[in-house]
């Protein structure tokens, strides 16, 4: 390289400068969030800024044990049970779907289905809020698990990841296990479903952390705090009037925590997942 | 007729593997937004009834002359094109940064570091963006402080709080578009760059005529992505401003809602389907435009 020496090893300390301190930049609030729901308002107030809380203590949470005159537990418990279920069947439902979908794009009625899909996805559904709530009334879903479980179960990463892995199966995969006499459910069940792990390991992740943040139909749904998750719960907190900074920012960790620890443990799988995804739209 | 009926018969095994999808995707898909439309031809009064009152497009004209909606839809495109420019050059930037051979070791965290606000569910993002804005609490005017720089009046003043938001939305959202960018960066030809190097091109003429060219995919998505994203912005308004203050940060999607929240149900879901259009037109014409220039 015609580049000296010394040139580079300057260019190289002012990249990891930069790359630094937009990483501190990024994660600083995290920080802030997590030292501040262990310090009194009073405190906070005094010297926002401060690193490490004067004291750890753990008062806060059970403070919060109860919100909107639902125990904590409980959002925590919606929150799992909600993002769990809306994700096996999502993922159960949008295998199904896509796979049909392209391996027999030319039936009657497919192509359709597939256009009315992608058009779906694109409407602003935070505009669906009364034609969603109307629809959840004429089928006896409002305020039920079921309604909020149901409406989310499609999400647009994940049919088109799954539809990229089955246009990539080549044609003698299937005309192999045709030959050897397979129906077409041993085909899929037998042949296919096992190729598709790692596909279905990604869209699982990805649709779990998707779901965990969802809000807004999870509210319009609901008819008591009762079915909320915890980021409605924490809207619902950070809306009153006098709001309790400690506890608001108590419970947004408790929020972020399972989602943050399960994306390191995962991170190549969601990341790379997340692209490919995307890539296809 | 009756061959489609044979066809559909002798494939009905692919109709029941789509069938569950078929069913979530017209209940929850295409029902909503028919209804949606529906009620945008009725009188707000009698939209919810089961025989309500059509009134044709008077709804779309009341919107249509409404001067605070064509404010709303101006700092919408405004806002639009302000976080789209600004995602898009901070994603490039940072991808070039984490793709350059400068930075080998810990690159992983810089990414992990910059991704995990888009996996951050955006409610608990936006909270702590809201209190690191404040005067009183927040960190950001007690750093400016201690700096001795003036304050930052963030969410409190209709000048700078268009500025808070797309910084909050810009955390949440620039790792998913960095990705994009540094997958594409990393599929690249990078014999093109060895032989530009042999030729004497210089790093900035390598990077403009070499490698940029090269990203068009990532930059057609991106900007596909980060339209449709950002013309919808709602989330962050909630539980940031309300749309104020002063109506500064009150953008269509939020407009729409506090009108279905006073009862204006025709109004609303006029102003939901005008949305949904522009939102229709701008990614086609966009993908249209993009697909001319790589055939050209």
């Amino acid at each position: 390289m015609s580049i000296a020496r010394g040139d580079n090893r300057a260019l190289q300390i002012a990249a990891y400068a930069l790359a630094g301190t937009i990483s501190l930049a990024f994660l600083y609030p995290y920080w802030w969030m997590l030292v501040s729901a262990f310090r009194a308002t009073k405190a906070i107030m005094a010297a926002p800024i401060r690193l490490w809380p004067e004291t750890l203590d753990f008062s806060i949470f059970a403070e919060i044990a109860q919100i909107g005159g639902v125990p904590l537990w409980r959002y925590i418990a919606n929150s799992f049970a909600i993002t769990g279920l809306s994700t096996v069947l999502g993922v159960t439902i949008t295998a199904l779907g896509a796979y049909a979908l392209t391996r027999m794009p030319k039936l009657p009625g497919f192509a359709t289905l597939r256009t009315v899909f992608l058009v779906a996805i694109m409407y602003p559904y935070m505009l669906l809020v009364i034609p969603v709530y109307l629809v959840m009334y004429k089928l006896g879903l409002l305020g039920s698990y079921a309604g909020i479980i149901l409406f989310l179960a499609l999400g647009p990463i994940q049919f088109f990841l799954f539809e990229q892995f089955f246009r990539k199966i080549p044609a003698e995969v299937i005309e192999a296990a045709i030959i050897d006499g397979a129906s077409e459910a041993q085909i899929l069940f037998r042949v296919i479903l096992p190729m598709a792990a790692p596909v279905t390991a990604t869209v699982a992740l990805i649709t779990f952390l998707l779901n965990w943040a969802q809000w807004f139909p999870i509210m319009v749904i609901s008819k008591t705090p009762d079915t909320y998750t915890l980021p409605v719960a924490l809207l619902a907190m950070n809306t009153e009037l006098g709001a309790n900074f400690q506890g608001i920012m108590a419970l947004a960790v408790i929020t972020t925590l399972p989602v943050a620890v399960l994306f390191l443990l995962a991170q190549k799988r969601v990341m790379e997942g997340m692209a490919a995804g995307a890539v296809k739209g | 007729m009756i061959e489609t009926l044979d066809v559909v018969w002798r494939h009905r095994i692919f109709y029941l593997f789509v069938l569950p999808f078929a069913v979530l995707t017209i209940l929850f898909g295409l029902w909503p937004i028919l209804l949606s439309i529906q009620v945008s031809f009725t009188a707000s009064a009698t939209a919810l009834r089961p025989n309500p009152t059509y009134v044709g497009f008077a709804n779309y004209l009341v919107v249509l002359s409404d001067p605070a909606f064509l404010a709303s839809l101006t700092k919408t495109f405004l806002y639009t094109a302000l976080s789209v420019v600004a995602n898009l050059a901070f994603a490039l930037g940072v991808a070039v940064l984490l793709d350059s051979a400068l930075l080998t070791r810990g690159n992983l965290f810089f990414r992990l570091a910059i991704f995990l606000p888009v996996v951050t569910p955006d409610v608990a993002g936006y909270v702590v963006w809201r209190w690191l804005f404040d005067r009183s609490f927040g960190a950001i005017n007690a750093m400016l402080e201690m700096i001795g720089a003036p304050a930052f009046a963030g969410l409190t003043s209709a000048r700078t709080a268009m500025a808070s938001l797309l910084i909050a939305e810009l955390w949440h959202h620039a790792g998913f578009y960095m990705i994009i960018f540094l997958a594409n960066l990393s599929m690249r030809d990078k014999a093109l760059e060895e032989a530009a190097h042999v030729d004497g091109a210089t790093a900035w003429q390598r990077w403009r005529y070499v490698i940029l060219p090269q990203l068009k995919p990532a930059l057609i998505i991106n900007t596909v992505y980060a339209l449709i994203q950002f013309l919808k912005t709602f989330t962050v308004v909630v539980v940031m401003t309300k749309g104020g203050p002063n109506e500064a940060t009150n953008f269509v999607s939020y407009y729409a809602y506090q009108l279905f929240d006073q009862g204006r149900y025709g109004e609303a879901t006029a102003m939901a389907t005008i949305l949904f259009a522009i939102v229709i037109l701008i990614s086609l014409t966009f993908y249209r435009i993009a697909d001319r220039e790589v055939a050209a």
